[in-house]
């Protein structure tokens, strides 16, 4: 068996946190009611950081995390709960004129933010990035391959298994009908959704005891090589409307004393709709 | 705006003929021209085959290398093509290699790009006006998208397939590309095994969620797909997570898109990912002991109860009823 090399490695994890999905409401005019939805790491972002601890675990080396932070600054729990996970350090990038909000500006910032951090924390470079494969809320599914492009690195997005040997990362994943094993050099950039592994859930106790760890702000204006001005002026994804589309479901619920029961009245109502010819 | 000019890529040839058709919807009133990208092994077969459904041209990299060109050299030679044809807007298919090559190929070219789009239409400046769902699709955005060229993935099997033509009329050009060597080695690459059902074509659905503790019980799952004349598919979790389903009956944003007649939801909460495959069901039915997933909000039918007591009941109901 290769045995794994005990370099250290320097991994960088790009997390967004997001107003959770399951949990937003609309308000009175159809609009999502962020105000009201709790705030958590998106789940994908959760996968990517676990990823990171596990290697780092075998190879040695710190995970860092790095946020833009567009809007709404995310509760100090829900980033606290992100270094309990056992993150060394996390960055937030703040846009506060929401510069930074389609996936290409989004990835722009995230290179300059690559690069900051390791000035910041003097690391010679990173030896891998890892991202979720789409964002929880936006679900664009463009951040991570845009990163790779941006700082020329090589990518494999959809990881589901990954691994360090000799200065190569080798992942699985299963894309579009087929089982493949990618190899490439680092550094590189990998993408990962729910099916590598389990993300640890932080103790409460290790949730607060987090709160030694550094947070650090840096303006998003402030990011050396960030041309926010040159950006600014490039063409733009624009939101201009974002509605709860009408519900077409009947959303009946089925009463019932029983198994038995319920599964008649469902039997009649289909047949009723035609949906069961007999 | 005068004659648009749209180029279509996708590696798989059911999602290219869906964008020809949106490709060509694109053009009206004004006119314009459709042009189609063919990259790899099979280029100029997948060139010939969007002809004879009506595209204006092909532009065709045809490479010798045994396996399918990865996202990194895709792009490569996307962006050759790009030059050659010069579009005002480049429409790929969502397939998962599509969603890496179309965020890559937007960044190379210093673009934004709008995924996964549900509808798509232009404004009046010509620009692009999309629909996605976003927030576990419980909202719609609409977004406008700037630029040139305007880039737009678009989810495969939601658009018909552009039907053969009588008098093709369009022409292949070559380009004499030659990819960069991958960076990213391909070192074992297999087809996984495909089902002998086509989870797209069917008429009635009975989809397994993380609700169902053993791979075993998918079989009462299975004899109720098959009471009903369907087939059993399932979400994220069972066809990834655990492989208890082959990801080819995967319902969802990383599987298939599916409009069948009939859609039973069992143990499935009703997460984003899995919500945007099954959306354009006719008729869906829950079945959750959770009073609170989201899947209730997505269904024609509820019931919270056991799937371990609903399914076995219902499947017996359906029995005694087809005797009858």
């Amino acid at each position: 068996m290769e045995t794994a090399d005990a370099s250290p490695l320097n991994i960088l994890v790009c997390v967004k946190f997001v107003p959770d999905p399951n949990q937003l409401q609309a308000d009175a005019n159809g609009r999502p009611d962020l105000a009201r939805a709790p705030f958590r790491i998106s789940t994908f972002d959760e996968n990517a950081i676990e990823a990171a601890l596990q290697l780092s675990a075998r190879h040695g080396g710190r995970v860092y995390g790095a946020s833009i932070v567009t809007g709404q600054m995310p509760p100090r729990d829900v980033l606290l709960r992100a270094l309990a996970m056992g993150l060394e350090a996390l960055y937030l990038i703040k846009d506060e004129t929401a510069l930074a909000a389609d996936p290409y500006r989004l990835a722009a910032a995230l290179a300059a933010a690559t690069r900051a951090i390791l000035f910041a924390e003097k690391i010679p470079s990173w030896d891998l990035l890892i991202c979720g494969e789409a964002s929880a809320d936006q679900y664009n599914a463009q951040v991570g391959p845009r990163l790779a492009v941006a700082l020329d690195l090589p990518a494999i997005p959809y990881a589901t298994r990954l691994e360090v040997r000799h200065g190569r990362v080798v992942a699985n994943r299963a894309v579009d009908g087929r089982s493949e094993t990618l190899e490439t050099n680092l550094p590189a950039l990998v993408t990962v959704g729910t099916e590598i592994n389990q993300a640890r859930m932080p103790t409460v106790l290790q949730v607060m005891g987090a709160g030694r760890k550094p947070i650090r702000d840096i303006p998003l204006a402030e990011l050396p090589g960030f041309d926010a001005q040159t950006l600014g002026q490039r063409p733009s994804l624009r939101t201009i409307d974002v509605s709860a589309p009408p519900s077409a479901r009947k959303r009946v619920t089925i009463e019932g004393k029983n198994a038995a029961e319920l599964a008649a009245q469902l039997l009649s109502r289909l047949r009723a709709d035609g949906e069961v010819k007999f | 705006m005068d004659g648009a000019s749209i180029l279509i890529f996708s590696e798989s040839s059911d999602a290219l003929v869906e964008l020809l058709t949106v490709g060509r919807a694109l053009c009206t009133p004004a006119g314009g021209r459709v042009t189609a990208a063919a990259i790899g092994q099979t280029a100029t077969a997948l060139a010939e085959h969007c002809l004879a459904r009506g595209a204006d041209e092909a532009l065709v990299l045809q490479t010798t290398a045994e396996s399918f060109p990865g996202a990194e050299e895709l792009v490569f030679g996307l962006r050759e093509v790009v030059r050659a044809a010069d579009p005002d807007t480049i429409l790929i298919g969502a397939t998962r290699i599509g969603a890496d090559v179309v965020a890559r190929l937007a960044q190379a070219l210093e673009v934004p790009c709008a995924s996964d789009c549900m509808t798509l239409c232009r404004d009046r400046d010509g620009n692009l006006e999309v629909e996605r769902r976003i927030y576990g699709g419980r909202f719609t955005a609409r977004q406008v998208l700037t630029g040139r060229p305007r880039i737009a993935s678009l989810q495969p099997n939601r658009y018909p397939k552009a039907e053969p033509v009588q008098k093709p009329h369009g022409s292949i050009r070559q380009l004499a590309v030659k990819l960069p060597p991958p960076r990213v080695r391909t070192e074992v690459s297999s087809p996984r095994a495909r089902s002998a059902v086509d989870v797209t074509k069917a008429e009635v659905i009975v989809a397994a969620g993380r609700g169902v503790k053993k791979v075993e019980d998918l079989a009462l799952l299975d004899a109720l797909a098959g009471a009903l004349g369907g087939v059993l598919a399932g979400s994220r979790p069972l066809t990834g997570d655990v492989d208890w389903l082959p990801t080819d009956r995967r319902i969802g944003l990383s599987g298939q898109t599916v409009k069948p007649n009939l859609y039973i939801a069992c143990g499935i909460s009703g997460q984003i990912e899995h919500i945007v495959g099954m959306k354009g069901a006719r008729t869906v039915v829950a079945i959750n002991n959770d009073p609170k997933a989201p899947i209730h909000a997505e269904a024609d039918y509820t019931i919270v109860g056991d799937l371990y007591e609903i399914v076995p009941a219902f499947l017996e109901a359906c029995e005694r009823a087809k005797r009858a």
